[in-house]
């Protein structure tokens, strides 16, 4: 398996140390929120529209600097890292959105292939790790469409692929099942839960309340930029892992 | 090393897929390239062709002095021993009253127009062939401005002045040339930064994926740098062959247009080095408009 480093030692591979981001004076998206993931761990961030879920998550990515606060991930500290270290971070955490991000001009090999290009991975590798990876979210049969021809479930399935064929550490998915019907919304986070059982560290945004329900993992409630509550996963409170 | 020669080849393919995606305004900036690497190449080549005529002429150059009425035989000789002995002087031949005569009477093809004259008219010459050092409109300005105490000498030829001239026409020609390709040049700097400034804007989408899966900013750059490149070459190539054709097509017609007002003419086009300057300077072209273009555009 591929880099483990930051967590071999044990280490949570995202922490945050009062952490505040401010896009105007006085106003918080996110407010002074600490918190601990640990490896493999499935967490779920729900909270109302505008609660700080999809900020939260692009701290971590690296896609917004704090403007408070002390985010490590997988060891690193995203308020200090520099431009050219910031792509180097992402190719250790897989993004997945509600809209997919896919390019329409591209297969749906292409699309997935796309986070193993960026490392120069040898095309013969590159193809076969793609198949694996397509047939693990049961569309190896549709590699040489394209996301149009795709249904949304399978355009999701596709933009899963992508975010896990780099094998990351990290999982991050801003509301995947939001554009899905019940079915596919199901089908989807089945697959997302089970790259959290292979050792993915996994957070998910959602305010589907029959997904937290369901799935039973630890959830971060949010409101107002702030964290208001820390249900810990049903298996941990009964005295389980993650 | 594999995996930069995979990173080399997406860059390609990349860079292969935006012009292809974005066809029309790649074309246009191909085309800008080539109509201003045909102006500047097709105006290369004229000032090209006018110097090596000037060139020419230097080696035929030598300089006619006219001899005063009533000199005597000993007193053109001495005249011949004196101008020998100056400066870039190689060889000076005497042409007598008789001599000119002939010549004219050769080149006239008949005597008719004498017709009507008692005397020879024509004056005695000396043709003073010059050394090759010595075969400029300056070094022969000197070499005049030295005989033309000596007694004996009436005038000299005007030919000095008409090249003169000719080497002025051709080094303001030079200037204008290089005054256009820098004008021209600019402008298509500015056409290719704004085509590539557009494909950065059309896929916009692209890059923010490429970015979200950990693309480095060289892997996003270099395809754009070689996109601009690629067009720059092409609009290189294609103005090389758009002059070669012009060149091939007006030659003859040049040529004897030439031969009528300068007696002989050569026309040559581009030297293999020098055609593929043209391609490269399209090349390089197209490359500072996509650094233009990515300095000031959001990658």
């Amino acid at each position: 398996m591929r880099r483990r480093a930051a967590n071999a030692t044990g280490e949570p591979p995202v922490r945050m140390y009062h952490v505040s981001k401010s896009y105007m004076a006085g106003q918080y998206a996110l407010h002074d929120v600490s918190l601990e993931v640990r490896r493999g761990e499935f967490v779920f961030l729900t909270g109302a529209s505008g609660a700080g879920k999809t900020t939260l998550l692009e701290l971590i990515f690296a896609a917004e600097e704090p403007s408070e606060g002390q985010i490590l991930v997988l060891g690193r500290n995203v308020a200090r890292l520099g431009a050219s270290a910031i792509p180097a971070l992402r190719r250790h955490v897989g993004v997945v959105f509600q809209d997919f991000k896919l390019l329409e001009d591209r297969t749906v090999e292409e699309n997935v292939r796309l986070a193993l290009d960026v490392i120069g991975t040898p095309r013969r590798d590159a193809r076969s790790r793609v198949f694996g990876l397509l047939k693990s979210v049961g569309l190896q049969h549709r590699r040489f469409h394209h996301p149009r021809s795709l249904s949304g479930g399978e355009q999701q399935r596709v933009a899963l692929a992508r975010a896990l064929v780099n094998e990351p550490e990290i999982l991050l998915a801003d509301e995947p099942t939001g554009n899905l019907d019940p079915d596919l919304t199901i089908e989807i986070m089945d697959l997302i839960v089970k790259a959290s059982t292979r050792g993915t560290t996994v957070m998910v945004a959602t305010h589907d309340h029959s997904l937290i329900e369901r799935y039973g993992k630890r959830v971060l409630r949010l409101d107002g930029g702030r964290i208001v509550e820390d249900v810990p996963a049903m298996g941990a409170a009964l005295g389980g892992g993650p | 090393m594999n995996r930069v020669f995979v990173l080399i080849g997406l860059a390609f393919s990349n860079a292969l897929r935006g012009i292809r995606s974005a066809s029309t305004t790649s074309l246009m900036a191909v085309l800008t390239i080539a109509i201003v690497l045909v102006l500047v190449g097709g105006a290369a080549l004229l000032v090209h062709n006018m110097s090596s005529i000037l060139d020419e002429f230097g080696t035929e150059l030598q300089l006619t002095a006219y001899l005063e009425e009533g000199l005597s035989e000993a007193e053109q000789r001495d005249l011949v021993e004196r101008v020998a002995a100056a400066p870039g002087v190689e060889r000076v031949e005497l042409v007598t009253k008789e001599m000119a005569l002939e010549r004219f009477v050769e080149i006239a093809g008949s005597e008719a127009l004498l017709a009507g004259l008692e005397e020879n008219p024509l004056p005695a010459s000396l043709e003073i062939q010059l050394r090759p050092e010595a075969r400029t409109a300056e070094a022969i300005g000197i070499l005049e401005a030295s005989l033309d105490g000596l007694p004996g000498i009436d005038d000299f030829a005007q030919g000095r002045e008409w090249i003169e001239g000719y080497a002025r026409a051709v080094s303001m020609v030079r200037i204008g040339v290089v005054a256009i390709a820098i004008v021209l040049g600019m402008a298509a700097l500015l056409i290719v930064a704004n085509t590539i400034r557009l494909a950065l804007y059309a896929r916009q989408d692209e890059l923010e994926i490429l970015a979200l899966v950990g693309a480095s900013r060289t892997f996003v750059r270099v395809p754009f740098l070689l996109e601009g490149t690629l067009q720059g070459l092409l609009g290189g190539a294609l103005a090389l062959f758009v002059v070669w054709g012009a060149f091939e097509w007006l030659q003859p017609q040049l040529r004897e247009g030439l031969e009528l007002v300068v007696g002989r003419a050569e026309l040559h086009f581009f030297t293999t080095a020098e055609a593929l300057w043209l391609v490269v300077s399209g090349a390089a072209l197209g490359l500072a408009g996509s650094i233009m273009a990515l300095v000031g555009g959001r990658t």
